[in-house]
């Protein structure tokens, strides 16, 4: 057999395999809450909405107001973050200031910070400011948490941009805040919308912050809300973790189908410049 | 100032209303850090800029005018048009900044774009355009708003040898027609010689001449003007300068040539010995057969030029080029020249 | 009238101000307020002591700490290369041209985009004794006679945090390696094989040292990620059976939970002094690699 060929079934059969990988989980977890048993090769089992019923109806399983909390949280936390870099990064590529380069290496530092090291002071600083479990409580870290992948990844944009289009809007008779939202945000869109893709699944898959300071259902996202989850009877209720769990990552999974080239943009730039 | 050095030193210019200035020079002399300084680009360290009563920037008095005020366009060298909008947006983009209302907006672009010839264009995208559709956009969206000064940065360097004919001709006529002050740079020194009214050349910071363009072809005040206006480039060449009772005379290896009388006078300072001197091609004759000439070259190369030829030949041993319609010319042939004296360009040393 | 030369510097200032301030806020002081509880005899209801190095002195006596330390390093020093290789598997095989790339890469993504704490929660049933998904393959497939506790004994819990850890960073691993491929240019290939070159030989001699820089950040970005990591293990082990499984992170939060904030706050500037050298030791690799 030729080379070619061989190469040919190898990745197939690669292909298939790492197909299979990445699915068999998450298939594992949509069956397991479509059955009436976590056991789902036993005789027992039966196919059956209940869990999603119990998960979407129950009161005290709260799993709506995670879903709300969450998706809150996370758009918020995106949005500002996304905003606050952009206007640093077109500081940092179009207005050269001493100690931009300083700058952009003591933000990439800082995301090298673990997580544990700054909890300690947060989970004091908000009870301090009596803001534990609270909305502002996760977005201002979350926002900051994102800002140093954003701003590389929104600086590898920005700095695509040629500099005459900005000269040529000041000369036309804009100021620097109008050249950012009628030339600059248009051109780089593209770099806008990985970078917040990007940080809203940061911040929506986010627990250490999330774990620690909240205390209840009404702030609490789902990932801690489903790493706690209590069912309503005491036993582990494994299909009605997975149910709000195959809820919960629907969202995620879309975004990452329709956006798959967008991310994959941005991650890749994010990391090959750091 | 741009890091360690200065982009330009002790510059003085002054520009009339309604001129087509020029700024001329090769790459890296700074004009365009003037141009962007005109603009509000970059800011002086030293130094004052006006506009007819207003001081613009001033280092002294602290003063800075920004862009948006100082009612001056520009073209770059990159048409820098924004790819996101279609060309009407383009061309409407001042408009809209400065707030105007949309019916007046509509009827200024299309009037701008009917000047400019882009009125089939208005719905494309830059991105569809041609590189001189989109100098025309550029163009367009520059004088929309009847600026006071219209900046032009090597607008024609991109474009095609043919292209940049046509439109050396439309900017001359637009502008007349305008009748806005303009400032233009470019490297080139033909389009610099037939678009302006005066010509700054520029060097390294510095200016080195400013005049009409005669004034730079016949009257250059140093070598470096001298070649770098007119082509073929003017021969610059090691002589002597000697006197001979009132008579100033030239020597060249054993050829002597007598100054005229207007010459003379205009040179009368220089001190005798070493002395650079200019002469442009066109200037020196091949003597015919029946020539007292004794000054006699050796052909080195020759370049065909269409009905004309640039011969390359040696005398006593420095280089000349020659421009000649005549023809039958081959390496190592001798021959021999006259030349134009009253043509002779004189520098010190 | 505007001022003169601070104008630009005004402009730029206020552009970044935002960004400075919310890092400063809520990421460098708390840093800086961890290094200095650090120093402090801090348990919660107790007065608060300042004892510079002593929660350091016991940290050094301290065999949960060391424990958590070593168990650190050695998930580190296996998770760590199977990723990159998993990652570079997956890269070659996406580098290919074949039907359906897009949908592909995003099936790759998918583990990815999953947060880690419902990906960990999944990966505990998998694990389950007594109906996982783990030993109902394993029985299915006739390797072992009875059922593996797998969350139940060192050895197994450790294999299933790796295991369920790479599951979820493999695809990083093999986006930041895809990048690097592409921009290995295809004409070396092709030059390699009018030389006769076969497939091994093209990957050692062309693939493998032009993706150099890339494995280097993936190497980077996976060591600090896997240094801290927390969420994974919180929810499949809780660090148990017994401590084997916690790692420093995970460590420093249950001393958090107790109330010890002193020594908590050294446990993590432990931790974080760690991932700062690290990123140091990086950066002179990285520039030593630009170099050659």
């Amino acid at each position: 057999m030729s080379e070619e060929r061989v190469m040919s079934i190898i990745s197939g059969v690669g292909i298939a395999g790492m197909t299979l990988f990445c699915l068999i989980p998450v298939g594992y977890i949509i069956a397991v809450s479509l059955s009436s048993t976590p056991d789902i090769f036993s005789q027992s089992m039966s196919v059956t909405g209940q869990n999603y019923a119990d998960v979407l109806t129950s009161e005290n399983l709260h799993v709506l107001a995670y879903l709300r909390n969450s998706v809150v949280i996370s758009l918020i936390s995106a949005v500002c973050a996304v905003f606050i870099a952009a206007l640093a990064a077109y500081a940092i590529t179009r207005m050269p200031f001493p100690g931009r380069m300083f700058l952009l290496f003591a933000v990439l530092a800082m995301s090298m910070f673990p997580q544990i090291s700054l909890i300690n002071y947060l989970f004091k600083l908000m009870t301090d400011l009596g803001w534990i479990n609270t909305y502002p409580a996760l977005i201002l870290p979350y926002s900051a948490w994102i800002l140093p992948l954003s701003l590389w990844i929104l600086v590898s944009y920005f700095v695509q941009i040629p500099h005459d289009l900005d000269r040529a809007a000041l000369v036309d008779g804009c100021t620097r805040l109008q050249i950012l939202r009628r030339i600059i945000f248009p051109v780089a869109a593209p770099g806008l919308l990985a970078t917040f893709l990007l940080a809203f699944i940061f911040a929506f898959n986010e627990f250490m912050f999330a774990l620690t300071l909240t205390t209840d259902f009404h702030v609490r996202t789902i990932p801690v809300g489903i790493a706690l989850f209590q069912g309503i009877h005491g036993e582990t209720p494994w299909g009605q973790i997975m149910a709000v769990s195959a809820i919960s990552v629907v969202p995620v999974i879309i975004l990452a189908v329709v956006f798959q080239r967008r991310i994959i943009q941005g991650l890749t730039r994010g990391a090959v410049k750091g | 100032m741009r890091g360690r050095h200065y982009a330009l030193k002790n510059i003085s210019l002054e520009i009339a209303d309604k001129e087509f200035f020029v700024l001329l020079g090769p790459s890296g002399c700074g004009k365009s850090t003037m141009l962007n300084l005109i603009a509000g680009l970059e800011k002086p360290t030293e130094g004052e800029i006006r506009f007819g009563d207003e001081v613009v920037a001033s280092a002294e008095r602290r003063r800075f005018v920004p862009p948006r005020q100082r009612n001056v366009a520009m073209v770059f060298q990159s048409y820098a048009l924004y790819p996101h909008m279609n060309v009407f947006d383009n061309i409407a983009f001042p408009l809209r900044v400065a707030k105007e209302n949309s019916a007046d907006i509509e009827k200024s672009v299309h009037k701008t774009a009917d000047m400019l010839q882009v009125t089939d264009l208005l719905k494309a995208k830059p991105g569809e355009l041609s590189g001189g559709q989109r100098q025309r956009v550029a163009i367009a969206r520059a004088i929309v708003r009847r600026p006071g000064l219209f900046l032009l940065d090597e607008p024609l360097s991109n474009l095609d040898a043919q292209l940049r004919l046509s439109m050396r001709t439309e900017l001359k006529k637009l502008q007349q027609e305008l009748q806005i002050t303009t400032l233009y740079v470019t490297h080139d020194q033909v389009e610099a010689m037939t678009l302006g009214d005066r010509i700054a050349v520029l060097k390294s910071g510095g200016i080195e001449q400013i005049g009409t363009p005669d004034e730079l072809y016949s009257r250059p005040v140093n070598p470096f003007v001298a070649t770098f206006v007119g082509s073929p480039p003017m021969n610059m060449f090691e002589a002597e300068l000697t006197f001979r009772h009132v008579d100033m005379l030239v020597k060249i290896g054993s050829t002597l040539l007598l100054l005229p009388d207007d010459l003379a006078d205009r040179y009368e300072d220089l001190e005798t010995g070493k002395v650079t001197v200019g002469i442009r091609p066109e200037d020196i004759r091949i003597a015919g057969d029946d020539s007292a000439s004794m000054t006699e070259a050796t052909v080195e190369t020759v370049e065909t030029l269409g009905r004309e030829r640039l011969l390359h030949v040696t005398l006593a041993g420095q280089r000349l080029a020659i421009l000649t319609s005549q023809s039958g010319f081959e390496r190592g042939k001798k021959v021999a020249l006259e030349f134009n004296t009253s043509r002779l360009h004189l520098f010190e040393d | 009238m505007p001022s003169y030369s601070h104008s630009d510097i005004k402009g730029a200032l206020g552009f970044t101000l935002p960004l400075i301030i919310l890092l400063t806020v809520f990421i460098l002081i708390p840093i800086i307020g961890t290094i200095i509880t650090s120093t402090f005899k801090d348990i919660s209801f107790l007065q608060k002591r300042f004892v510079l190095f002593d929660n350091y002195a016991r940290m050094i006596g301290d065999g949960r700490f060391w424990q958590s330390f070593r168990f650190t390093l050695l998930f580190i020093a296996v998770s760590v290369p199977l990723e990159i290789i998993l990652g570079l598997a997956f890269a070659l095989l996406l580098n290919r041209t074949i039907p359906l790339r897009g949908l592909l890469r995003a099936t790759v993504l998918i583990p990815w985009a999953i947060p880690a704490a419902i990906s960990a929660k999944m990966w505990q049933l998998v694990y389950n004794f007594h109906f996982g998904l783990a030993n109902y393959i394993l029985h299915a497939l006739g390797f072992s006679a009875e059922p593996i506790n797998w969350l139940g004994s060192s050895a197994s819990a450790f294999i299933a945090l790796v295991i369920a850890d790479a599951w979820k960073t493999s695809p990083f691993a093999a986006i930041i390696l895809l990048a690097g491929l592409q921009t290995i240019p295809s004409e070396l290939h092709m030059q390699a094989q009018v030389d006769r070159a076969g497939v091994v030989r093209r990957f050692f001699a062309i693939t493998l040292p032009l993706l150099k820089p890339a494995l280097l950040v993936t190497l980077l970005f996976r060591t600090i990620d896997a240094l801290r990591i927390f969420d994974v293990i919180y929810v499949l082990t809780q660090g148990g059976p017994g401590g084997s499984t916690t790692s420093l992170s995970l460590y420093g939060y249950h001393l958090l939970l107790s109330g010890d904030f002193g020594y908590s706050s050294a446990v993590s500037v432990a931790l974080f002094a760690i991932a700062f050298v690290l990123s140091i030791m990086y950066a002179r690799m990285a520039r030593f690699s630009e170099a050659i």
